[in-house]
């Protein structure tokens, strides 16, 4: 897959590039408006992430040429530090994909990625088998060889985010903040995670030992995918 | 305190009963005047007309078989009293006014009396003339009761084409006060369009405020400028920084420590971004940027954030009851109205004691809808009350990752929607926050 990532601050530019390259992905730069519009006039790209503040002109505007391109499926992504309340209505009316305000997490992103691939391309494989826990994204399920496993959506979220960043320590704040959004001061407090964490284990537990959901001390989780 | 109209109405008003009243007693003292001097001309002629044609054998039939002649005509209005004077030749022949009340046949009047001594054939007699005062007491009375009827009407007209002209001239200025003033809430879409009035001063008015106005809104886009700006030059080296950190936890060279470090830094960097869109929050909601497109049902809000924090509930075993009598709706702005409860009832979770209880209700006061969160909890001393919305406020019993904003996004939230907030507390006891929803239009 290929991204474009259209982002005027060059050090978070390369940052999520280094991010999203070692996910696999292959990755272009524009670090202007008008380098972004040689690239989308003349490229497809299966995403496009864009920052609002640009130089030589405002991210919307790409937007809405990108819109008025014909067969095109670039999923977008916008990404941006401006306070501005309206922003996130006029991004997504303009039809970008998803609005992530700065900063964000960068698991947060990818997170936001597969939630899009999973709808735009209606993937067949909407499954994900972890030591032979099998989630059923589109459906929120989850099974241990053919038993169905009853959790809350909370709970879902957290297994599914936690195997979607497999082999990374998620912190609480992180984890948190995908779960239950951007509540300010009340997500300070992010130990609450715990509790939905704890009846999570518990659940999976049932079924087979879970080793490889370990608990890094002081911080937060990481399922290892063992490989 | 009084409207300018009445005041004006009532000025006027007094001025004129007082105008009106001095010149009814300026009439009154001089129609008095008046009409005793006319009684005294009218006196002395019939005096002199007495005295000429009188005569020796007039006097002696006057006074024939008595020393007094007394007579008066049928209506009393007049009398004539001639006597011999004795004894007293040497002095002078007494000749003056007086006022007095005689009593004729059993009736009291007030005279006019006109004294005059007189010789005649060598004798002296005192001639006294009166006429009644009842006339001059009528005239007076007339006057009286014409002139308090005038005073009457004159304040009673004077008053209502006052207060009617009064309403009519301060119609533009209540006019400007309510629609310039009143019913402005963002300073950006304000009606500049002058009110029609043809007083100058009221022009002037109208013309400041508008003005004034116009300055407002060039600070309220300067400070929206300045909270794009700060946005924009803070958050962006926060989301270097967070992604760089995310990306040094992807090292595989990391050691355990290093690891406990990069994350001890993101938790830190997590914290100024809280705190920089607390803020950042708190400026928008003042800066009006928000809108207020939903109808929100508080009922239906209450149970999502009961939803929200059950977890938090569970930890704390707390007992949690929700009792609404009535699904009280408002317009509003739904996230930020939720923003707003779930703070109130995450502090009661938060500052709660273990196996206490939160309860959420609602009843009516006045005509204001008021919901109600009560905790058992730890509770604030009177001085932590009164400071308990100042931004960054932390009181002992705070829990260490707090950063004092949340009462202030409340309060800034509540207040863009005419929402009061009281807080009632006792130390050890709890606390209940009162939410006072404005009357309904």
């Amino acid at each position: 897959m290929n991204i474009l990532i259209v982002e005027d601050e060059k050090n978070l530019g390369l940052e999520i590039a280094e991010f999203l390259g070692k996910e696999g992905y292959t990755i272009e730069h524009a670090w202007k408006k008008s380098s972004a519009e040689e690239k989308i006039f003349v490229n497809t790209y299966d995403f496009i992430l864009l920052d609002l503040g640009l130089p030589g002109g405002d991210g919307f505007e790409l937007l809405h040429q990108l819109k008025q391109l014909k067969d095109r499926e670039d999923a977008v992504i916008i990404l941006t530090a401006r306070g501005d309340v309206e922003d996130r209505i006029k991004g997504l009316e303009a039809g970008a994909d998803d609005y992530l305000p700065k900063p964000f997490s960068l698991t947060e992103l990818l997170a936001r990625m597969h939630a899009i691939i999973r709808r735009k391309h209606k993937l067949e494989m909407n499954e994900v088998n972890i030591h032979n826990f099998i989630l059923d994204i589109k459906n929120h399920k989850v099974s241990f060889e053919g038993q169905k496993i009853s959790l809350t959506g909370k709970e879902f979220e957290i297994f599914n985010y936690l195997v979607l960043n497999k082999d990374r320590v998620i912190s609480r704040i992180n984890l948190t903040e995908h779960v239950w959004g951007d509540i300010l001061e009340i997500n300070s407090d992010s130990n609450f995670v715990d509790v939905h964490v704890k009846n999570l284990r518990k659940k999976l537990s049932g079924h087979a030992p879970i080793e490889w959901f370990e608990t890094v001390r002081s911080i937060g989780y990481r399922i290892n995918s063992g490989k | 305190m009084m409207k300018l109209q009445l005041k004006l109405a009532l000025y006027n008003t007094l001025t004129k009963v007082a105008i009106i009243t001095m010149m009814g007693i300026l009439i009154l003292v001089s129609i008095n005047r008046i009409s005793v001097n006319h009684i005294h001309q009218r006196l002395i002629q019939k005096k002199n007309k007495l005295i000429t044609n009188l005569s020796s054998v007039k006097i002696n039939d006057l006074l024939t078989q008595q020393k007094t002649f007394t007579d008066y005509n049928l209506l009393k209005e007049e009398y004539i009293i001639l006597k011999e004077v004795k004894n007293s030749d040497t002095s002078k022949l007494k000749h003056y006014f007086s006022q007095e009340s005689r009593e004729i046949e059993g009736s009291q009047e007030e005279y006019q009396i006109l004294s005059a001594e007189f010789k005649y054939g060598g004798r002296r007699y005192l001639l006294e003339l009166g006429e009644t005062m009842s006339t001059v007491g009528q005239l007076e009375h007339t006057i009286s009761v014409f002139t308090f009827l005038i005073l009457l009407a004159a304040v009673i007209l004077t008053l209502l084409t006052d207060l009617a002209f009064s309403k009519f001239l301060l119609a533009p200025f209540y006019q400007i006060i309510d629609q310039k003033l009143n019913k402005v809430n963002d300073p950006i879409s304000f009606n500049y369009e002058p009110v029609k009035t043809t007083t100058e001063d009221f022009k002037i008015l109208d013309q400041s405020i508008s003005i004034l106005m116009n300055k407002i809104a060039d600070l309220f886009i300067t400070e929206k400028e300045f909270i794009a700006n700060v946005s924009h030059e803070l958050l962006t080296p926060i989301s270097i920084l967070n992604t760089r950190l995310e990306n040094l936890l992807n090292d595989e060279k990391l050691s355990p420590e290093g690891e406990n470090k990069v994350f001890a830094c993101l938790k830190t960097l997590n914290r100024l971004k809280s705190i920089i869109n607390s803020l950042l929050l708190i400026s928008k909601v003042e800066n009006n940027q928000y809108k207020k497109p939903d109808s929100i049902s508080i009922k239906e809000l209450v149970h999502e954030v009961y939803e929200e924090l059950e977890h938090r509930l569970m930890m704390m075993e707390l007992k949690f009851t929700i009792n609404l009598s009535e699904d009280h709706h408002f317009t509003g702005n739904r996230s930020l109205f939720n923003t707003l409860l779930m703070n109130v009832v995450n502090n009661a979770i938060k500052y709660n004691l273990p196996s206490g209880s939160v309860s959420i209700y609602d009843t009516y006061i006045d005509k204001h809808y008021e919901l109600i969160v009560e905790d058992t909890g730890q509770g604030m001393d009177l001085n932590e009350v009164q400071h308990a919305f100042q931004r960054f406020e932390k009181f002992q019993s705070e829990k260490e990752d707090s950063h004092g904003l949340g009462l202030s996004i409340v309060r800034s939230i509540a207040s863009f929607h005419d929402i009061e907030i009281e807080i009632e507390s006792e130390k050890g006891k709890g606390t209940r926050v009162i939410v006072i929803f404005p009357e309904k239009d």
